[in-house]
C-alpha cells in the first residue's frame, strides 16, 4: 500500500495557513542565508588554494645544472605599496627550449617583457621614472594570461634576459634573512614549483581560521530554522495522534516538511551563491580580487552543502518533535525547567585549568597550544553557555523588581538552551572580536618608512655605491640623504648588510623614483624598501585584519539573523500565551521588553565574557608570536560589539509587529 | 444591588454574521451571570464586548455607570487590568513562572512592589486550595490546580468583575464542579461579580442567573438562588 506520509505531509503543509507559512519561510530563508554562508565559506578556502597553486611557478624549481635549460631569477619590487613580482628568465645557450610558464604564450626571449594586466594599466598610468624604467626598454609588454595569476589585480612581470645578465647571476639570487620567498635564484628546467608566493601563501590558512569561527553560528543559524514552529507541530502531533497516526508517521511527516522547506531554502541560498558569484569575486582579498572560476566550488560541494543544511535542520526539527512525542505533555506544558548541571561548570573549568598550566610560567603559548585553547575553548563553550543563561536567570529572577525583567529572568531559567541558542552567535562574534581587535601580528623592532637601500658585495663597495647613488638620485629630481650602512649595523633597513641607505624627502611617490633611479646600481638587485624587508610579517598582518573584518560582519549578521528568527519563532509559538495576557490587560510594551530583556542580559554577560576571553587568547598570541598587541584595535572592538548588539536588537525588534498582530484579537473563537 | 457593568442593545457584526443583535444586559454586585447557547450563538463575542475586548457596533457598555466602548485601546487596556479579571479555557499562566508569581504578575503590572504583589497573591491560595503550590510551575500542576492559580490571578487584583470563558471546558465532571464552585463562592466572597460563559448546564447552574444567548439574541433569563 502506498505510504500516505507524502500526501499527507503535502496536504498539510499546503493548508497550514499564514501562519504556517510565515513559519516555512523563515526557515526557509534561515537555511537559504546558511548554505550561502557555507558555500561562500568553502569558496573561500578552496579558492585561496587555487590562487596560491597559480603562484607557485614564479619559485624556482631547482634542477641539478647539467638538467637545466634555463636561469630563473625571482625578486620582488614594490610600487605604491603594492609588490610587483618580476620573474627573469634566462634560456641556457645549447640546451633544450625550456617550456613557457603559466600564462605566458612562450619562453620570453632575451629582451621580451612579459606583464600582467594590472600591471600593464600601472605601467600606463605611472610616469616612466616611477616604474617602467626598473625594467628592460622595450616596444610593447607582452601579456600574462588568467593561468600565471592569482588575482587579476595582481603586480606581476616576466622578463627574458641574457645568460649573463646581472640580474639572472648568482649575485642576485644571494639571500638574506629577509628574502626568503621574495628573491630566489635557481637553475630550472621548467615551472613545476610546488612553493607558493609569500603574498597568497597565508591566504589558505587565514581563511580557514575565519571559517573555523563562523561556522559554528552558521550551524546555529540553521539548526534555529529547524526548530520554527515547534509548537505548530506540536499541536498537528496531538491531533493526527488522535486521528490514529503512529509516531514513526508523525516524525516522518515531520522529517519530510523540514527537509523540504530546508532543501528549498539551501537551493535558494545556492542559486544566490551562484548569481552573486561575480560580485564575491569582485570582493578584494589578500593580492587582490579573485577570477570569478576561483571561487566556484564544483558540483560535489554545492550538493554537499546543500545536502549537509537540508539534514542539519532535518534533524533539528525531528529532535525537537522526538521530545514532545516522547513526553508530549511534559514538553507541551513545560513541566519542569530544562536545568543545567553543574558538571558544565566543571568541565570549563577543567579547559580553563589546562590552559593556565599549559602557559607556563611565562604565561605564553606556543601554537599547539594555542590551537587546544580555541579548540577547547568551542567545546566548552557550548557546554557552559547554557548553564550560566540558567544561573543568570536564576541570579536575576530573585532581584528582579519589574514584571518584564521577572518575565525575562524565568524564561532564561526555564529553558537556558534555548536562550543560549539565541545568543549564541553574537557571544561567538563577540570572542571573534575581542580576538582579532587586539591581535595585530607587526613585528616588534625600528621602521624605515621612506628609506630605499642598495645591497652591494661590500663594504668598499658600498662607499662607490653611495656616490653613484647620490648623483642617480639628483638626476632623478629626488632630494635624499644617503648614508653607508655596514654589517654591524643591524638597526639599519639592511638589517646588518652591507650597503648603501637614502632616506628619501617627500611621499611614495618620490620613494618609487628613487627606487625606479637607484635599480641599476642593485647588482641585478632591486632596491630594498620597508615594505620588502617587512613583507612576511605584513602580509599575515593584513591577512588576518582582512579575515577578521570579514569574520566580523558575518558573525554579526548571522547573530543577528538567528536572534530576529529565533525571536519570530518564539513570538509564533507563544502566541496563545501572549494573546491571552495582552487581553487581560497586560501592556505589549511590557511583553515586548520581556523578550529583549531575555537577550540582553545573558547578551551582556556571555558577550563580554567572551570578548575578555578573546583578548586574553589574543594576547597569549602576541606574546608567542613576540609581537606587540594593538591597542588600538580596543576602539574597533567597543564599535563591533556596539553594531553587533545594535544588530541583533534590531532583528530582534523586527517581530515586534509580528507580536503586535498575533496578540491583536480575541484568541478565542468569537461564537 | 447597584449595577457593576450594563450593556445595552449591544450590536456586533462580523461580515454577514450578526454575532448580537441588540442585547441589553446587567450585572449587579456580587452576582453571577451564566451566559449559555449554542455554538455560533454570540456568547463569548457577548462576553468579550462586555470586556472591553470588542468594541460594539451598536450599543453601549458602562461599567459603574461609566461609558467603556468609546475608550481608548490604552485606556480599556489599563481598565481591563485594573478592574476586570479573566479566567480562560487553559493556557492563560505564562509557563515559566512559578503560581504565585503567575498570580503576582498583574499586581506587578500595576506597580506594586514584587515582595508585596508576591504576599498579597499567597493571600488566594489558601481559600482555592492551593496551599503548598506556590512554587510551582504550570506544568506541575493538575488542570484544575491551573484553573485555580488562574482565578487566584484573576482575583488578584481585587477586580469590579471576574470574566471567564468556558472555565472548566478542559476539566473532568468532578475537577469541574470544584473549581466552578470556588469561582462562585470566592468571586462572591470578594465582592465581584461574576460573568462566565459556558455550554455546560452543571456549571452554569452554579451562578445566580442563566442567560441564553441564540442567533446574537437573549431568549431566555433564568434566575436561580444560590443555596
Amino acid at each position: 500500500m502506498r505510504s500516505p506520509v507524502l500526501p499527507l505531509t503535502w496536504h498539510l503543509a499546503r493548508s497550514s495557513g499564514r501562519r504556517g507559512l510565515q513559519s516555512q519561510l523563515l526557515a526557509a530563508g534561515a537555511a537559504a542565508v546558511g548554505s550561502f554562508l557555507l558555500l561562500v565559506m568553502v569558496a573561500a578556502a578552496l579558492g585561496a588554494g587555487t590562487r596560491a597553486d597559480h603562484t607557485t611557478w614564479r619559485t624556482p624549481d631547482a634542477v641539478p645544472a647539467k638538467r637545466a635549460t634555463a636561469v630563473q631569477a625571482t625578486t620582488t619590487t614594490y610600487v605604491r605599496d603594492e609588490p610587483v613580482t618580476v620573474v627573469n628568465l634566462a634560456q641556457l645557450p645549447g640546451r633544450r627550449q625550456t617550456p613557457a610558464p603559466p600564462g605566458l604564450s612562450g619562453f620570453p626571449e632575451r629582451g621580451e617583457v612579459y606583464v600582467s594586466p594590472a600591471l600593464a594599466e600601472l605601467l600606463h598610468e605611472l610616469p616612466a621614472n616611477q616604474l617602467a624604467d626598473r625594467f628592460p626598454t622595450v616596444r610593447s609588454y607582452g601579456t600574462i594570461g588568467a593561468a600565471g595569476l592569482a588575482s587579476p589585480d595582481e603586480l606581476v612581470a616576466v622578463a627574458g634576459r641574457a645568460p649573463g645578465d646581472p640580474v639572472v647571476s648568482k649575485a642576485a639570487g644571494e639571500q638574506n634573512f629577509y628574502d626568503d620567498g621574495l628573491t630566489e635564484r635557481a637553475p630550472v628546467a621548467g615551472f613545476a614549483g610546488t612553493k607558493a608566493s609569500p603574498f597568497t601563501g597565508a591566504d589558505q590558512g587565514t581563511v580557514l581560521l575565519g571559517v573555523v569561527l563562523l561556522v559554528m553560528p552558521v550551524v546555529v543559524l540553521a539548526a534555529a530554522a529547524g526548530r520554527l514552529g515547534a509548537a505548530r507541530r506540536e499541536q498537528r502531533l496531538a491531533a493526527l495522534r488522535l486521528a490514529g497516526a503512529t509516531p514513526r508517521q508523525i516524525l516522518a511527516m515531520t522529517a519530510v516538511e523540514a527537509a523540504g522547506v530546508g532543501a528549498a531554502g539551501a537551493l535558494a541560498g545556492a542559486l544566490a551563491y551562484v548569481a552573486l558569484l561575480p560580485a564575491l569575486a569582485a570582493l578584494p582579498y589578500g593580492v587582490g580580487a579573485w577570477y570569478t572560476p576561483q571561487l566556484w566550488v564544483g558540483l560535489p560541494w554545492l550538493a554537499a552543502v546543500v545536502l549537509a543544511v537540508t539534514a542539519l535542520i532535518t534533524v533539528s526539527a525531528v529532535t525537537m518533535l522526538r521530545q514532545v512525542a516522547t513526553s508530549p505533555l511534559g514538553v507541551a506544558q513545560q513541566a519542569d525547567p530544562r536545568r543545567t548541571r553543574a558538571v558544565r561548570l566543571v568541565l570549563f573549568v577543567a579547559v580553563l585549568a589546562y590552559i593556565w598550566m599549559s602557559t607556563g610560567d611565562s604565561g605564553q603559548l606556543n601554537t599547539r597550544q594555542l590551537l587546544a585553547l580555541l579548540a577547547l575553548f568551542y567545546g566548552a563553550f557550548w557546554l557552559f553557555g547554557p548553564w550560566v543563561v540558567d544561573r543568570l536567570g536564576r541570579i536575576v529572577g530573585r532581584r528582579a523588581k519589574r514584571p518584564a525583567t521577572l518575565l525575562a529572568a524565568r524564561r532564561l531559567s526555564d529553558d537556558p538552551r534555548a536562550v543560549w541558542r539565541t545568543v549564541s552567535g553574537l557571544v561567538l562574534a563577540g570572542f571573534v572580536a575581542g580576538f582579532f581587535s587586539v591581535s595585530s601580528l607587526g613585528a616588534e623592532g625600528p621602521t624605515h618608512h621612506g628609506q630605499v637601500a642598495v645591497i652591494t658585495a661590500n663594504a668598499a663597495d658600498a662607499r662607490h655605491t653611495a656616490a653613484k647613488a647620490r648623483t642617480a638620485l639628483h638626476r632623478a629630481g629626488v632630494t635624499a640623504t644617503v648614508t653607508v650602512t655596514s654589517e654591524d649595523d643591524y638597526n639599519s633597513l639592511l638589517g646588518g648588510v652591507d650597503g648603501v641607505t637614502a632616506q628619501v624627502s617627500g611621499g611614495q611617490e618620490r620613494v618609487d623614483a628613487a627606487v625606479t633611479a637607484l635599480t641599476p646600481l642593485g647588482s641585478g638587485r632591486y632596491p630594498v624598501t620597508q615594505e620588502y624587508v617587512s613583507a612576511s610579517d605584513d602580509t599575515v598582518t593584513a591577512r588576518v585584519a582582512t579575515v577578521s573584518a570579514a569574520t566580523l560582519v558575518l558573525s554579526f549578521l548571522v547573530a543577528a539573523a538567528s536572534g530576529g528568527l529565533t525571536a519570530a519563532a518564539n513570538v509564533l509559538d507563544r502566541r496563545r500565551v501572549y494573546g491571552l495576557l495582552r487581553l487581560s490587560g497586560t501592556p505589549l510594551e511590557v511583553l515586548d521588553r520581556a523578550r529583549i530583556r531575555e537577550t540582553v542580559i545573558p547578551l551582556a554577560v556571555l558577550a563580554g565574557g567572551t570578548t575578555a576571553m578573546g583578548v586574553f587568547g589574543a594576547v597569549q598570541l602576541n606574546k608567542a608570536a613576540g609581537t606587540y598587541v594593538n591597542t588600538s584595535g580596543a576602539l574597533q572592538l567597543v564599535l563591533c560589539v556596539a553594531v553587533g548588539a545594535l544588530a541583533v536588537f534590531a532583528a530582534i525588534a523586527g517581530s515586534r509587529p509580528l507580536l503586535r498582530k498575533v496578540t491583536a484579537g480575541p484568541v478565542q473563537t468569537s461564537d | 444591588m447597584s449595577t457593576v457593568l450594563a450593556g445595552y442593545g449591544l450590536v456586533k457584526k462580523y461580515d454577514s454574521t450578526t454575532a448580537l443583535a441588540g442585547v441589553d444586559v446587567e450585572v449587579h454586585e456580587r452576582d453571577s451571570l451564566a451566559i449559555m447557547g449554542p455554538s455560533g450563538s454570540g456568547k463569548s463575542t457577548l462576553l468579550h464586548t462586555l470586556a472591553g475586548i470588542i468594541r460594539p457596533d451598536g450599543g453601549q457598555v458602562l461599567l459603574r455607570g461609566d461609558r467603556i466602548d468609546k475608550l481608548g485601546e490604552n485606556r480599556l487596556s489599563a481598565l481591563r487590568r485594573k478592574r476586570f479579571g479573566f479566567v480562560f479555557q487553559f493556557g492563560q499562566l505564562l509557563p515559566e513562572l512559578p503560581a504565585e508569581e503567575n498570580v503576582a504578575l498583574p499586581l506587578m503590572l500595576e506597580g506594586v512592589p514584587r515582595k508585596e504583589a508576591v504576599e498579597r497573591a499567597r493571600r488566594w491560595f489558601a481559600p482555592l486550595g492551593l496551599d503548598g503550590l506556590e512554587h510551582r510551575r504550570p506544568g506541575q500542576l493538575s488542570g484544575g490546580q491551573a484553573q485555580r492559580v488562574a482565578i487566584a490571578r484573576a482575583l488578584a487584583v481585587e477586580p469590579d468583575v471576574v470574566f471567564a470563558d468556558e472555565p472548566t471546558g478542559a476539566l473532568d465532571q468532578r475537577t469541574s464542579d470544584e473549581v466552578v464552585r470556588l469561582l462562585t463562592s470566592v468571586t462572591r466572597a470578594s465582592g465581584a461579580a461574576l460573568v462566565m460563559v459556558t455550554h455546560d448546564a452543571d456549571v452554569a447552574a452554579h451562578c445566580d442567573r442563566i442567560l441564553q444567548v441564540r442567533d446574537g439574541r437573549i431568549s431566555n433569563y433564568s434566575p436561580f438562588t444560590v443555596a
